[in-house]
């Protein structure tokens, strides 16, 4: 609630290209919802190529999530609690896949790939390999970026926690690890989930790097950003429309669920 | 008086500008010592460093004979209470007192009557059941000194623990609940304390701390 003391013609000044910006936003989408047909909806639902797309774009993006929390809690922790030789550099490194073009990732997890290490760790244990133009290709790309996403809400939630309360369950008689699992982790939970929430939304959307590590395999390697991709370049764009509309409302009830557990930093 | 419970031996830690050299002191078992001086003299510096949440430069910390210098603070069997009370904000009241019972493996009924135990003695049974984001700053402290009396420590470190109850509540907590625990359970006490009174309602000696060094130690008669 705006107060009465304050001059109503600045804050509509300061107001007006939020709105501006907000109506471009919202049209945008609204123009693709007014394209979509019944008959492209029955095509996007029975279709099992598609059905399967979107199918495994959660699936790879929940899978994602959890290894990237695996990696960002004790990640965070470490990063916001001590200071260790090296410590600015790392910090540094977890930034480039946030500041780099996801693409450049892509390939550089494809080159990877086609060294002496790379090629053991695809190929060794299975002929046709596991990651390269593979499902889990998938996971590793999403992975590799979503991950310094996750790193950095998490610890920006250490960062904001009080370690004096650390402090005083040590004397209270708590190791490091009942501390940890016992007055942290309950105390910075919001920002766990947030840290979640927005990777599992970064990495949905995401597209260029697992196009490089993975392919366009119908019915393969398929997720639902190269399904867009595939059917505007065959000319279905009825149905690219409407997986992305799709897009649109899974990222936006995310990014709605994000900012209501209080997420900050990346996407606050 | 009975033979040191606490000796502190060429204590040596320095932190920013802050330097504290050789700094020797014993405390008798049963003894309540009350640390006193300017701010910025190091008397939570020296809790800390006896709690084991600093690490010195170099000297001994034994208590009962045992030194202490390598042990976390888990380890050092002691309490200790901060000014600030920093109740965990996940816990309720009675959560918060019954923490450190929780990690001994205590069982819940047994912590849920030492809670209320304890809470009775200092006042405090109305806000068992209450969110910590709701109470006060004295009562905070209360429940806070609570949490570690009822681990019955044999060494209590308080670093103004009572600042910010009202003087009514700090004359009954002081005078009444923790002079008598601290008699019944023969606490060796380390208490920072600023005001006056206090020192003189509780205190068997007074340490005046002032740049890190211990600089006169004075008798006084409250036992």
């Amino acid at each position: 609630m705006i107060a009465r003391r304050f001059s109503r013609g600045f804050d509509m000044l300061m107001t007006a290209p939020l709105v501006v910006y907000a109506i471009m936003v919202a049209a945008l989408f609204l123009a693709m919802f007014t394209q979509i047909t019944r008959e492209s909806l029955r095509i996007a639902f029975t279709d099992p190529a598609l059905r399967h797309s979107i199918w495994l774009s959660l699936s790879t993006s929940t899978a994602s999530t959890l290894l990237s929390l695996l990696v960002a809690v004790p990640s965070g922790y470490i990063l916001s609690r001590r200071v260790f030789r090296g410590h600015a550099l790392v910090d540094s490194l977890i930034d480039l896949p946030i500041v780099l073009p996801p693409l450049v990732m892509g390939l550089a997890i494809l080159i990877f790939f086609n060294t002496t290490v790379g090629r053991w760790l695809d190929r060794g244990l299975v002929d046709h390999g596991l990651f390269v133009y593979q499902p889990l290709g998938i996971v590793l790309a999403q992975f590799i970026v979503g991950c310094a996403f996750c790193i950095r809400v998490v610890k920006a939630g250490f960062d904001a926690f009080d370690w004096r309360y650390e402090e005083t369950a040590m004397t209270l008689g708590a190791n490091q690890v009942q501390c940890f699992f016992l007055v942290v982790i309950p105390n910075v939970g919001s920002s766990l989930v947030a840290g979640g929430v927005i990777t599992w939304a970064r990495i949905f959307g995401l597209f260029g790097p697992i196009l490089l590590v993975a392919g366009t395999m119908r019915g393969k390697t398929e997720i639902m950003p190269t399904t867009i991709f595939l059917e505007t370049s065959i000319g279905r764009l009825e149905v690219a429309l409407v997986i992305a509309e799709m897009m649109v409302l899974i990222s936006l009830a995310t990014l709605i669920l994000f900012k209501r557990l209080g997420g900050k930093g990346v996407a606050g | 008086m009975s033979a040191a419970f606490l000796r502190i031996e060429d204590l040596c830690f320095s932190v920013g500008t802050f330097r504290m050299e050789r700094l020797s002191l014993e405390i008798a078992t049963g003894e309540y010592f009350v640390v006193t001086g300017p701010n910025g003299a190091g008397k939570t510096v020296l809790l800390k460093l006896i709690a084991g949440l600093y690490q010195p430069d170099s000297g001994a910390i034994l208590i009962n004979g045992r030194n202490v210098i390598d042990l976390p603070p888990w380890r050092r069997g002691l309490g200790m209470v901060l000014q600030e009370g920093l109740l965990f904000p996940n816990r309720t009241v009675e959560e918060n007192i019954a923490f450190g019972l929780e990690l001994r493996r205590v069982s819940k009924l047994e912590r849920q009557r030492a809670a209320a135990e304890m809470a009775e003695r200092l006042g405090i049974t109305s806000l068992l059941s209450r969110r910590t984001e709701m109470l006060s700053g004295g009562e905070r402290q209360r429940v806070a000194l609570a949490r570690t009396l009822v681990l019955k420590p044999p060494l209590l470190l308080l670093d103004e623990p009572i600042s910010a109850a009202d003087e009514q509540a700090r004359d009954t907590i002081l005078c009444h609940q923790l002079k008598e625990l601290q008699r019944e359970g023969d606490l060796t006490v380390i208490h920072v304390a600023h005001s006056r009174s206090e020192i003189d309602r509780v205190a068997d000696r007074v340490g005046h701390l002032v740049n890190g060094q211990i600089t006169r130690i004075e008798i006084t008669g409250a036992r």
